[in-house]
């Protein structure tokens, strides 16, 4: 169903959107593709000398991926507004105990309409929404504002 | 620790063609994809963008971003105002679209220091932060502002 403001309201839902597990090669794959080569995010032993145990994927890693939720729901060209407030690291699975580590690397994003209104001649929602990994552990939270037709 | 004279401090302008190669390989990966085949139709084929309400191949919500790291970088902004890179994290990040970015725009993107203050109590360690607000305003080939970034950056 075509999303309109007729068929939307205060309350609604955005559909629940699950990614595939974080792996090291979307990391690298994301370095590449935004140019951000902190070694932060690939290089393990550079972790290590800051005191975290692995690699953690890019924060704005999580907002492109709360990205893709919102525009599998409503159309890229409605967008006005996208902000996000980043709460948590996420670490990739490590493929030698996957079964283990997926969960943590499985981002879930949720949506819910809080507001419809009128702004510059265009009907437009604003939709709260949290990103989480499978664990339950909070990565971002923020809003997107849409104009609907 | 900021330094915070550089309230107003407007970085170099830069001008940039956005390239739809680019686009592609961002697309495929935010959807943790592993090829352009698998992504969304408008973010490689202009027909299909076309189709679907687009004067072009349109940027990824997040894809501006990147403008950041193809110039100055993170350690050009640590540098030029004066971050302790060990505390540093990127608090928030907001997109304000008033236009569309397509495949083959020039894009010039103006950043400027808007706003620089102490969040918290210094005496309350882990609630205290230091806050630097960079704003940056995407504009294109005709002069038209089609994109605002608000970024947050704290020091804790």
């Amino acid at each position: 169903m075509n999303l309109t403001s007729d068929n939307i309201n205060i309350g609604d839902l955005m559909p629940e959107y699950t990614s595939a597990p974080i792996t090291r090669s979307h990391l690298v794959r994301y370095a590449g593709a935004s140019g951000d080569f902190n070694p932060l995010h690939h290089d393990e032993t550079f972790v290590r000398v800051i005191g975290l145990n692995n690699v953690i994927a890019h924060g704005m890693l999580i907002m492109g991926i709360a990205g893709e939720a919102i525009v599998s729901w409503t159309p890229h060209k409605y967008l006005r507004k996208f902000h996000s407030r980043f709460l948590g690291m996420t670490e990739p699975v490590d493929w030698n105990d996957a079964e283990n580590t997926k969960k943590r690397a499985t981002i879930v994003v949720t949506g819910k309409v809080v507001k419809k209104y009128e702004e510059n001649g265009e009907k437009r929602i604003r939709c709260n929404i949290v990103a989480k990994d499978l664990t339950g552990s909070r990565k971002l939270d923020g809003f997107f504002i849409v104009a609907l037709p | 620790m900021a330094d915070k004279s550089k309230i107003g401090m407007e970085f170099p302008p830069f001008t940039m063609v956005v390239e739809k190669t680019k686009i592609a390989e961002f697309a495929a990966a935010v959807a943790l994809k592993d090829s352009k085949e698998e992504i969304d139709l408008i973010y490689y084929d202009e027909d299909a963008a076309k189709k679907a309400g687009y004067e072009g191949i349109p940027v990824p919500l997040t894809f501006m971003t990147s403008c950041f790291f193809w110039t100055d970088g993170l350690m050009g902004i640590v540098k030029a105002l004066g971050f302790d890179l060990e505390k540093l994290l990127h608090s928030e990040e907001e997109y304000e679209y008033l236009g569309q970015i397509y495949a083959g725009d020039v894009i010039t993107r103006k950043m400027k220091v808007v706003d620089m203050y102490e969040r918290g109590q210094k005496d309350r360690p882990g609630r205290f932060a230091e806050v630097t607000v960079l704003e940056t305003e995407l504009i294109n080939q005709r002069g038209e502002l089609v994109t605002k970034v608000r970024s947050t950056m704290i020091e804790r």
